[in-house]
């Protein structure tokens, strides 16, 4: 009866569900958009963001970090793997091309990169590692050779691109030997993940620097909390705005079920004088408030599920991202804030229906 | 009808009975009684017209004895038991068991067919009367129009489809408000036949409140208002 209701007055019914289904958009699609955000933007800081880079700090006279810094870095952060590096600016020539580039020395590359072609050995002893773009560049290919600073050495690998921050951007590594020096440049710590990245950056310093800042650290894992924790706020403003979207449609419904109300009033008076109760009078009234919730809720999630659908493709190539269990939160929320908005809604004109006085308007 | 003890005279007791009533309304400094002191009573199958002129009370008094308002003194009686004290809730109950109602604008909802209207007062009541409306619909003439909607319907047969609303909880009372205010002549003595009927065959007390003197032709008794008293 409720729906039959509704029905009489499709027109003003339809706008008021309108509302709803803007409310609920608002707070779904939303949602779903941020989330996207979100993920492209943490994929994009890289794979490696569980990392902690550690670099000479301030007062290190030498510029280098020692042996013994090392070993006090492997002591701090029990368990996770510590990457000793040295770079050095070389020239790396083929057959056809020849370059000046950094390079990179480390014995264990197989903890920082991944191969694209071809198995980098751990540990790494000979051979050398090329970023693609420097294969390409050189005109070489997995197996050849390539001459560095007059020694020559066989690729053994080609790495895959990884993300913009941390021990990323490399062209060329080679085995720690093929620089000779004391101490390193930088010791990369591969930590278990991003909150474990950011716990050592702080207790490495915390551990090793006794009473001067011989190193510092950086992790990416910083900056990827920094943009979540943005996207979170900006997320969180939107939701608001969008609530307050949805309370507007629940003030829309207030106003249709009042005007139903009102000009129900003879029928209403029957329905009690016939002896239907005013609690079930209630009842019917809020039921059609509660529907128009429903329905308008359903629209909504469905129209989201659309928009977010468009939006994951785009943004991240992978639209059935739009299923993620956080979307789905979102779209649950949107829902269920329409149907208790209009609900609600409905209190107001259901109880001024079931105090009316029947004698009042049944009279003639 | 009435029953007859073995030894002793008739013994009956009335479907409603109003005793000494008075509805008393205050506006400003005027006090006017649209009921003062009113002794009424209607019997299972007796069929009882009130008459008098507008504002005479006919309306408070149908009011009264449909429990839809309350008297300021005075008291009223369903089926031997004394309900004037009721709340609004046992009244409605009350109704919903015991009282049907027919109005002279007949107030069915247009978006509901014959058949559903006939259901309205069984919304909340357990169990499927959906044969017993149809079932009234039939005895009214209507089995040929069970899913019209009122629009789809003259007149007469809204009426019917309202009578048979009236019937559906099997009431002991009934109470119609101007009955025959919207028809023809023929189409309100079939009507007020319908009334008739009903009084007679399901012993049912039938109240009829109006202006028409046709209806008086079909009652057992006519009661006549005038200022809210009983002549």
């Amino acid at each position: 009866m409720a729906w039959l209701n509704l029905w009489r007055n499709r027109l003003r019914t339809g706008l008021a569900t309108l509302g709803v289904v803007i409310g609920v958009v608002a707070i779904a699609a939303i949602g779903i958009t941020g989330t996207a955000l979100q993920t492209g933007a943490t994929q994009q800081l890289g794979d490696l963001s569980n990392t902690v880079t550690v670099f000479p700090g301030e007062d290190n006279t030498d510029g280098i970090i020692s042996d013994s810094t090392v070993n006090a870095i492997e002591r701090a952060t029990t368990g996770a793997t510590v990457v000793p590096q040295r770079s050095e600016a070389m020239t790396i020539s083929s057959r056809s091309e020849s370059r000046r580039v950094t390079v990179e020395a480390t014995s264990r590359p197989s903890a920082l990169y991944t191969p694209a072609e071809g198995t980098i050995p751990s540990p790494m002893r000979s051979g050398v590692l090329l970023s693609r773009e420097m294969a390409t560049e050189l005109g070489v290919e997995l197996g050849q050779t390539v001459s560095i600073d007059g020694r020559s050495y066989r690729i053994v690998a080609i790495l895959e691109p990884s993300g913009g921050f941390g021990p990323g951007g490399v062209s060329v590594v080679l085995p720690l030997d093929a620089i000779d020096r004391d101490g390193y440049d930088q010791v990369t710590v591969v930590a278990e993940d991003g909150e474990d990245a950011q716990r050592l950056a702080d207790v490495i310093p915390a551990e090793v620097n006794e009473r001067e800042a011989v190193v510092d650290t950086f992790t990416p894992a910083d900056i990827q909390q920094s943009i979540s924790g943005f996207f979170a706020t900006l997320n969180a403003a939107l939701l608001g705005v969008g609530s307050i979207s949805l309370v507007v449609a629940g003030v829309s419904i207030l106003n249709v079920m009042l005007m139903s109300v009102v000009e129900r009033r003879a029928e209403i008076g029957v329905f009690r004088a016939v002896g239907i109760r005013r609690r079930e009078v209630m009842r019917m009234i809020v039921a059609e408030a509660a529907l128009l919730g429903v329905v308008g809720g359903l629209v909504g999630v469905a129209l989201s599920l659309v928009i977010g659908y468009i939006v994951n493709a785009q943004l991240l190539g992978d639209p059935s991202l739009v299923f993620a269990t956080r979307n789905i939160r979102f779209l649950a929320l949107g829902f269920g804030f329409a149907v208790l908005a209009s609900t609600l809604s409905g209190i107001y004109p259901a109880w001024k229906a079931s105090t009316a006085n029947p004698v009042e308007v049944l009279r003639g | 009808m009435t029953e007859h003890d073995a030894d002793g005279p008739a013994v009956s007791q009335p479907v409603a009975e109003l005793d000494g009533v008075t509805r008393r309304y205050r506006s400003g400094d005027e006090v006017i009684d649209a009921l003062a002191d009113v002794d009424f009573a209607v019997e299972p199958g007796e069929m009882v017209a009130v008459i008098g002129p507008s504002g005479s009370g006919k309306s408070t008094l149908l009011n009264v004895l449909g429990l839809l308002d309350v008297p300021t003194s005075g008291t009223v009686r369903l089926d031997g038991d004394d309900v004037t004290d009721y709340d609004d809730e046992q009244r409605t109950m009350a109704r919903r068991r015991t009282i049907g109602f027919v109005f002279q604008s007949f107030h069915l909802v247009p978006m509901l067919t014959a058949t559903e209207n006939v259901l309205v007062p069984t919304m909340f009541v357990r169990g499927n009367q959906r044969d017993r409306a149809e079932d009234l619909l039939r005895r009214m003439g209507l089995g040929d129009r069970l899913e019209h909607r009122p629009d789809q319907l003259s007149g007469g047969q809204r009426q019917r489809v309202a009578i048979a609303r009236a019937l559906v909880n099997e009431p002991r009372l009934v109470l119609a408000d101007e009955p025959t205010g919207n028809l023809d002549q023929d189409t309100g003595r079939q009507i007020l036949e319908e009334f008739e009927r009903i009084s007679t065959e399901r012993e049912v007390g039938v109240v009829a409140v109006t202006h028409d003197d046709l209806v008086t032709e079909f009652t057992d008794r006519t009661v006549e208002l005038i200022d809210g008293v009983v002549q």
